[in-house]
């Protein structure tokens, strides 16, 4: 991956070559390499090397921008080149800002080089071993191991520049039972490669698929449940694209209000809840560089349930007389009251469902964030405080601002890291479990 | 010889008019790059693998390039070009896979990553159960392109610009329309493969997607709608914007979208749906292309896109639909977004049926996968999307046959007393066997008494893909039969993006669960 000083110097060479009045570069590079395993067996497995550059223009206010993963000396000037003739034929940006001027970042901590350097045989050796746990439990295992390493910069022609080094490694397991009736799911992810309990992964997969073995069949409607914080991951995931103040001001976004107002400032979820982006947080560092280049802050979108702030973009700050949000570059959902452990929750339930995973989610209806998406790899009936029997999956048209809502959660753990199952845990957030009074199952899948 | 893109068209006999070509400067390096003696650079990989001990490898240098122009109401938003070139090392060691690649094209690079590829194999090897073995593939050396009219990349940006800016224009032309974005993208492969086997194979390919979505905002309400395109993406050149009446369609969206404010909500519950083109095709993607991939059905994708409920032992024995029923796939299709010359495995582009006469008869196969169930041949489904990814089973194109009849649209609604009439696509979600699906549109007819009535808006509908496709009486004849497809469909660890096309006719299915997606707390039949 490139160095520091190597970056400053593409960054360098390319501003050299640019001769528009603005400009905005960028370098970046990536090591990564996976196992991938399926049947108890290695299938396809492999490493990448990359680097690419990018660059923006303004020439008059029009802007260009070219991309490219040749970095020769005479590649770097002609993806200016590229750029800037882009510019000559193109309308003026409307919405162009100057590029920002040095700006001072306060580093994050999201970076081991063990993880990236974790060696070839250790990988094989990592899988061979997980492998061996789900043959010792007469399962199936199919899973995936990824280790990345990313080093880039970006400096403008106003004098910024900054410089970040990211590392991420997961390890994902579904274990199926032979009958084909069980099925189990689970993943973590760490930035550091020392701190993924691999062993956690294959024994809590295995488990889930021994336990979910014969389901029973149990009608489709609103059933209290407790949500792991996988769940919950796969759920929340369509939250972070709502927060943009720009479509709440436009009128067509959950958090738009009639009259174009919007609803900063309303008790939307459980006063409990709190939504926040720190990217100095010790188990989920984020990038120092929010949106835009602006410095990354702890910032908060929802502050005991209250609509705190929306996301404005320099551009749409500066239309509206705002500042621009300095965020977010991760997420954390936690509550302000004391937290239940899952198997609290599970004491505590008189009826419901335990859900361990969600699939196939997609957005149904913007206005209320209705999504749909099925249950997938455990759900389990819950009757007098105790896990009675496994069920088949269902699929489920819920909205999540009726998830999160006053009155609809019960019970809210410590959050954990944990990624989306959708975006192969790729993407990292910190998360509880969460118990939620209804929860809207709308057909039956018997898809196991 | 001479490799540089221009005399590679004239080879493979694209017409291009030098005077149309812009100076662009990632084009000159495109050329520098092509002129790379990639037959030299694969032979030294392939004598290196085998040298090192693979019992077969293949070496893909490639080259993507991609342009996007992106506009919202009366501005620009976005113009940027994209290249990407390098090359991913594949070797199949003592039973086991390693993969290496790198954009470093030079000798020493390529020495050391098929190295590492075969490092990565054996390391496998050592641990591997049951050994992955492939069946025979044919030895081929040969050029290919896909039937592209006009290479969008010749073509001035203006243009693009211009074309966008005009769509917007005929949307805003509409009163009540508040929001219009759109955007062009185009992607152009330049791929050469080698193999162990003595394949040597060059192919260039052209796919083109232009998309808007026009949004209609109550502000004193709260509310708004929105109707996107129904054009989607194709495997065509400039060709499919001149050939095609985009500003049209856009002023109707843009009507649509307005409409859809007061449009009713439906009466949930089981209903006739008759399913336009623009609209099935997606759910024949998710319903059909996916549960027939033969990677699933092996559980080599259980770990993240699924399995299926088909399995090995029911090809030739499952009902898949009513009889009218005839699914195929296609590798070879004209403007197919998966058509190709050949496979990342070498194996030329076919065509054959999945369902015939409503039954399961046969599967998506690559040369691994084919020989984990003891077929002697590879239907040639092997892609990846980049030099850096590692090839492995992807969708052809998958289309249902149209009637041998002339039936059209009025045909399929005058025996409809009470259904409704799905024109785009729009929410999708599945379960991972490929039984639970629901499905949304971008707009919705009542269908009363044999004819189209009053719009619909807050429409899905739920069902289990056998059961669906069972309920299939009715299909249109040639004349309704159109290709729609998905640009970027997701699959694989790491995940991977692939083109594909499915073509079908009208269709008309007979009571189907209908859901309202507007109720409280959504959806309830």
């Amino acid at each position: 991956m490139i160095s520091e000083t190597d970056a400053r110097a593409v960054c360098h060479k390319l501003l050299s070559h640019v001769k528009a009045e603005d400009a905005s570069v960028g370098v970046s590079s990536e090591d990564y390499a996976h196992q991938r395993f399926a049947a108890n067996n290695f299938t396809t497995c492999g490493l990448r090397e990359n680097l690419s550059v990018s660059v923006t223009v303004w020439s008059g206010k029009k802007r260009g921008a070219a991309a490219t993963n040749a970095v020769d000396d005479a590649a770097l000037r002609r993806a200016v080149e590229e750029a800037e003739q882009i510019a000559a034929v193109s309308p003026v940006d409307r919405e162009y800002l100057p590029t920002l001027a040095a700006q001072t970042y306060k580093p994050s901590a999201g970076y081991a080089e063990t993880t990236v350097k974790f060696p070839a045989a250790s990988r094989s050796r990592l899988v061979h071993d997980v492998i061996g746990m789900c043959e010792k439990e007469s399962v199936t295992g199919a899973g995936f191991f990824q280790a990345r390493g990313t080093a880039g910069a970006f400096a403008t022609k106003n004098g910024n520049f900054g410089y970040e080094r990211s590392s991420l490694t997961s390890l994902s397991l579904t274990a199926r039972t032979p009958d084909g009736t069980g099925s189990g799911y689970f993943l973590r992810n760490h930035y550091d490669i020392g701190r993924l309990d691999t062993a956690r992964v294959a024994r809590e997969s295995i488990r889930k698929a021994q336990t979910s073995r014969e389901p029973h069949t149990l009608d489709a409607g609103a059933y209290t449940v407790v949500l792991e914080a996988q769940a919950v991951a796969d759920l929340l995931g369509f939250l972070r694209f709502v927060f943009d103040a720009r479509s709440a001001d436009e009128g067509r976004s959950p958090f738009s209000a009639p009259g174009g107002k919007t609803k900063v400032g309303e008790k939307i979820f459980d006063e409990r809840i709190s939504i926040y982006s720190d990217p100095w947080h010790a188990e989920l560092p984020g990038s120092a560089f929010a949106q835009g280049g602006l410095p990354a802050q702890k910032m908060y979108l929802v502050r005991s349930g209250v609509l705190e702030n929306l996301v404005y973009s320099r551009f749409w700050a500066q239309q509206k007389g705002k500042e621009p949000t300095p965020g977010p570059v991760n997420g954390i959902l936690e509550s302000s009251a004391p937290t239940a452990s899952v198997e609290e929750m599970i004491r505590d339930t008189k009826k419901g469902l335990l859900v361990g995973r969600f699939w196939y989610i997609r957005p149904v209806d913007i206005r209320t964030l209705l999504i749909t998406g099925l249950s997938r790899d455990g759900v389990w009936s819950i009757e007098d405080g105790k896990i009675q029997y496994p069920v088949r999956n269902f699929r489920f048209n819920q909205s999540l601002l009726q998830l999160l809502a006053p009155g609809n959660v019960d019970l809210i753990s410590s959050p954990e890291r944990v990624g989306s199952s959708e975006a192969q845990g790729g993407d990292s957030n910190l998360l509880p479990a969460l118990k939620v009074k209804q929860f809207n199952f709308t057909s039956q899948s018997e898809a196991v | 010889m001479d490799r540089s893109r221009r005399t590679f068209l004239k080879q493979t006999g694209v017409a291009v008019s030098v005077a149309a070509l812009p100076p662009w400067a990632l084009e000159l390096e495109a050329a520098e790059a092509a002129a790379i003696d990639r037959a030299k650079l694969a032979a030294l990989a392939l004598a290196a693998a085998k040298k090192l001990g693979a019992g077969y490898a293949d070496i893909r240098i490639n080259r993507y390039r991609t342009e996007s122009v992106s506009t919202r109401e009366k501005q620009v938003q976005s113009v940027a070009r994209n290249q990407s070139f390098g090359f991913g090392v594949r070797v199949l060691c003592d039973g086991a896979w390693g993969f290496a690649a790198s954009r470093d094209v030079t000798e020493a690079s390529i020495r050391r990553m098929t190295a590492e590829a075969v490092a990565i194999a054996k390391g496998n090897a050592a641990f591997q159960r049951k050994k992955i073995s492939l069946v025979p593939a044919a030895r081929v050396s040969t050029k290919w392109k896909n039937a592209f009219v006009t290479d969008p990349f010749d073509r001035p940006l203006d243009d693009k610009i211009q074309f966008l800016l005009k769509l917007n224009e005929s949307a805003l032309g509409v009163k009540g329309v508040n929001f219009v974005n759109s955007s062009l993208s185009f992607v152009n492969e330049q791929k050469f493969f080698a193999s162990s086997d003595g394949s040597q194979i060059e192919q260039y390919i052209i796919r083109s997607n232009p998309s808007f979505g026009v949004t209609a905002v109550n502000m004193l309400a709260g509310d708004f709608q929105s109707r996107n395109s129904l054009g989607g993406p194709q495997g065509m050149g400039y060709e499919y914007l001149e050939n095609h009446d985009w500003l049209a369609e856009a002023e109707q969206a843009g009507n649509e979208a307005v409409q859809k404010l007061k449009a009713k909500q439906p009466q949930p519950g089981k209903r006739d749906l008759v399913l336009d083109p623009t609209h099935l095709w997606l759910t024949i993607h998710e319903s059909v292309g996916h549960p027939t991939e033969l990677d699933r059905a092996l559980g080599w994708e259980a770990n993240y896109a699924g399995t299926s409920f088909l399995t090995p032992d029911k090809t030739g024995k499952l009902q898949y639909g009513s009889k009218l029923v005839n699914f195929f796939a296609d590798r070879t299709q004209a403007a197919g977004l998966a058509t190709v010359g050949y496979d990342d495995d070498g194996v030329p582009g076919q065509k054959w049926y999945l369902v015939k006469d409503g039954m399961f008869v046969d599967w998506q196969t690559t040369r691994d996968l084919a020989a984990q169930v003891g077929r002697k041949n590879s239907y040639g489904c092997t892609h990846a999307d980049s030099w850096g990814s590692v090839p492995f089973p992807r969708m052809p194109n998958v289309s249902l046959e149209a009637a041998k009849s002339d039936a059209g649209l009025d045909e399929l609604l005058a025996d409809v007393k009470d259904g409704i009439l799905i024109f785009g696509d729009g929410s999708f979600s599945i379960d991972q066997q490929r039984y639970n699906f629901q499905f949304g549109g971008q707009v919705f007819w009542e269908i009363k008494d044999g004819k189209k009535g009053e719009m619909l808006r807050d429409v899905a509908y739920q069902s289990r893909t056998p059961d669906f496709w069972g309920a299939l009486d009715a299909l249109g004849g040639e004349a309704s039969y159109r290709m729609g497809g998905s640009f970027s469909d997701g699959k694989g660890e790491p995940g991977q993006s692939n083109a594909v096309s499915h073509g079908c006719p009208v269709a008309r299915f007979r009571q189907i669960n209908v859901l309202n997606t507007a109720a409280r707390q959504g959806a309830r039949s």
